[in-house]
């Protein structure tokens, strides 16, 4: 089966993003995303965009992609700049001051959002998860169920293709039969869509299903053996980088 | 040993199993046959332990529990069984849920993924595998737990000849292993092999015994809904004179006991090429940046069968002939205007794909009510519909995903015959139908055919319909490779070689008996 690649989705490759273990990448995540908010100056944001694109270059992922990341939120993006620059109290006019701090706010969101795709473009949703149970390991402690937290987090991750996979299903099986879907007015269409609902969320309660049956016919009871094995030299230091360039892009 | 002795089950005020004992040895490989609906998907998942009897008893190797991890379970569909995506994870799901030591784990993902000789998909993405791969992932994944049993509920229905091939290589290694192997099945040819077949019909067992005494027997054949199947009759005929049952089904020993005339056509008058109405396609399909389907032109008429590899462009053909995709340039007639989605009716490769909605009625009505019908017209087409597939107006008011594999069949089948489209599509009609259901559809193509409409079947059990159609159209790689008639490609392999194909059985029979005739 052929799919458009979502922005985001995981694609197999071996960058040195790859290869790098899913933990410190989680921990990786975190660190940038906190140097990103906690940078104000001007050389910090640069600071953290080079540090993203170092990311990028590491991941094999393009500013493209980023971009298009970006654009089902560019409206609302667009918009918070252009009100923070309009004022409309008191001497109504244009306020650079306001331009400048909805530019810093889109900035630091387009900074985050890079991050995160970084991320997940290189890290398989399996390997997301088993990163996630390892870090909530001292958690277990307190009776947290971490086993079944992050299996949850990895079939929720499994279940964003699966329901892509299933609308398709459903509008191609509707169309075979005769259904105008994207024929007609706007009204029309979002009818058509409506049509694709309902199917639509009983056929992923049927999945959801199947799933859970296929899944206890392997034994399946909520703890499992741990795959990951001891964080290699190579990703403390990693690590360790990436504190030291966080503090400093936070007290430029 | 798998022990099932004298187990009833029965899903609500339906018995389905009524008193059903089985065994199976380690090491060997039996084979259960039936029609559909018989209770051969309840009887596996009794003795994977999915569900319990309740009557009798279910033990493996004098085990009564923890069923599920002595008997490995592989379904119809790998989409169903498939938990992970990421063919390295989805192997190790099993032996992580065993609690098993981390380096184990890695051990026996290694093993598994070698025994299925699948080694290099390990960090693929499992949605991206093709069906016959997924197949052998799930295969994989139930290996990787070390069951002593494995069941095996049709897996090669989803599958093209060299992936079923595959899929028994498999499985004679994990037999030679000491590996007990029930395999549900309506391939005659897996009867090769095996050492034992046991036929259910209605939830009973009707008939025990070795593949060879099967093959004598036509009360067992019929029962097992094999009566009327072509190859099981010659099996039969060559047994009666003599014809060993070996390991592997063998096209030169077959026909040392065979006689030209006995592989005729079976005598039902062929469909007959009709000038019009006629599907014409000249199109190129690309899809990213790697073309699909590129320069396909073709004129139908009749029933066309269309045959391929997996991944050849077969279903993407389907449904740019049936108008549910656009060719990129290029143009889809039917009877000279521009097909649309809805005049052509396309049925889809697997049953589930197809219905949506909540009852049966209300999704065989879906394609009458989209044309704007009256309700009365609309019931009445759903009836005759329905009446064609032999779906009972009992069904009606069931959710067509509570059914079995051979009845949601039908009913997608009559969803799009009630919508009376101009021409048909379909695409493995008859994947997991039983031989009689079988025979039903290809009698019901003649008669669409027969009332003037193209129909196009696409399948990779090619040897059914050789007999049934007007023309062959084989694609490779997403182009034609050759449109021939199926006189024609019933007695030339080297036509399927020529598409990268196993010929089919009676193809090679043919051309083998022919061989042997001009020798004499």
């Amino acid at each position: 089966m052929l799919s458009p690649r979502v922005p985001g989705a995981f694609a197999p490759g071996d960058t040195p993003m790859h290869r790098l273990d899913p933990r410190a990448k989680l921990v990786l995540l975190l660190v940038a995303t906190a140097a990103t908010f906690a940078a104000c100056s001007a050389w910090g944001l640069l600071l953290v965009a080079a540090g993203l694109a170092v990311a990028l270059v590491l991941s094999g992922t393009s500013l493209a992609t980023v971009l298009m990341g970006l654009r089902p939120a560019a409206i609302i993006l667009a918009l918070s700049v252009a009100s923070n620059a309009v004022v409309l109290v008191g001497q109504p006019g244009f306020s650079l001051d306001g331009l400048a701090r909805g530019t810093l706010v889109v900035c630091r969101i387009a900074l985050v959002v890079g991050f995160a795709l970084s991320f997940s473009s290189t890290t398989p949703p399996p390997a997301i998860a088993d990163g996630l149970a390892a870090l909530m390991t001292p958690l277990r402690r307190v009776g947290v169920p971490v086993g079944a937290i992050a299996m949850s987090a990895s079939v929720a991750l499994r279940f964003i293709p699966l329901t892509v996979e299933e609308v398709d299903r459903i509008r191609c099986a509707q169309r075979a039969r005769g259904a105008r879907l994207d024929e007609g007015g706007p009204l029309r269409r979002l009818r058509g869509w409506g049509q694709v609902l309902v199917p639509l969320v009983v056929g992923l309660f049927r999945r959801a299903d199947e799933l859970a049956s296929a899944m206890t016919d392997r034994c399946y009871t909520g703890e499992r053996t741990a795959l990951l094995g001891p964080l290699a030299r190579r990703e403390l230091a990693v690590l360790l980088g990436a504190i030291a360039w966080a503090v400093a892009a936070a007290l430029l | 040993m798998i022990e099932v002795s004298d187990a009833c089950f029965s899903y609500g005020e339906e018995d389905v199993l009524d008193h059903v004992s089985l065994r199976v040895g380690a090491g060997e490989r039996v084979v259960l046959l039936g029609p559909n609906g018989s209770g051969k998907s309840t009887l596996v998942r009794l003795i994977n332990g999915s569900v319990a009897p309740s009557e009798g008893s279910v033990l493996v190797d004098g085990c009564p529990e923890g069923l599920s991890h002595l008997v490995g379970y592989v379904r119809q569909d790998p989409r169903n069984q498939i938990v992970s995506s990421l063919v390295s994870d989805e192997v190790a799901f099993g032996p992580r849920n065993l609690g098993l030591p981390r380096e184990e784990v890695l051990r026996r993902v290694d093993e598994a993924l070698e025994a299925c000789g699948i080694c290099e998909l390990r960090s693929r993405a499992t949605t991206e595998l093709s069906g016959g791969q997924q197949q052998l992932v799930a295969i994989a994944g139930v290996l990787a737990m070390r069951p002593r049993y494995l069941v095996l509920d049709e897996v090669g229905t989803h599958l093209d000849a060299a992936a079923r091939r595959r899929v028994s290589d498999v499985v004679e290694r994990l037999l030679a292993r000491g590996v007990g192997v029930l395999e549900v099945t309506h391939d005659p040819l897996a009867l090769f092999g095996a050492a034992r077949a046991a036929v259910l019909a209605a939830g009973r067992v009707a008939w025990q015994g070795t593949p060879r005494e099967l093959f004598l027997s036509d009360e067992a054949l019929a029962l097992a809904g094999l009566g009327e199947d072509f190859s099981a009759r010659l099996l039969g005929v060559a047994v009666r004179r003599g014809l060993s049952v070996g390991s592997r089904p063998d096209s030169r020993a077959l026909a040392s006991h065979l006689r030209p005339g006995d592989v005729c056509s079976s005598g039902q008058p062929r469909a007959k090429a009709l000038f019009r109405p006629y599907l014409t396609s000249r199109m190129v399909f690309a899809r990213g940046s790697h073309f699909s389907l590129r320069d396909v032109s073709l004129d139908l008429g009749g029933v066309t069968l269309v045959l391929g590899l997996s991944g050849s462009g077969k279903t993407t053909l389907a449904r740019l002939l049936a108008g549910v995709l656009e060719p990129d340039a290029g143009e889809v007639l039917l009877d000279g205007r521009p097909v649309r989605a809805g005049r052509a009716g396309l049925s889809f490769q697997r049953p589930g794909d197809q219905l949506f909605c909540d009852t049966v009625f209300d999704d065989i009505a879906y394609g009458p009510r989209a044309r704007g019908l009256s309700e009365r017209r609309v019931d009445m087409a759903v009836r005759a519909a329905a009446h064609d597939l032999d779906v009972g107006e009992r069904l009606f008011d069931r959710s067509p995903f509570d059914l079995s594999g051979g009845q949601m069949r039908r009913v997608a089948l009559a969803g799009v015959i009630a919508c009376e489209p101009g021409a048909y599509v379909f695409d493995e009609p008859t994947a997991g139908l039983d031989g009689p259901s079988r025979a039903e559809f290809r009698h019901l193509i003649r008669r669409l055919a027969a009332g003037g409409s193209p129909v196009v079947v696409v399948t990779h059990d090619a040897g059914e319909w050789l007999d049934e159609v007007t023309s062959v159209v084989l694609l490779r790689d997403g182009a034609v490779v050759q449109q021939v008639e199926a006189s024609v490609a019933g007695s030339s392999p080297e036509l399927f070689w020529a598409a990268g194909l196993e010929a089919p059985p009676i193809v090679s029979l043919r051309s083998e008996l022919r061989a042997r005739g001009e020798d004499a």
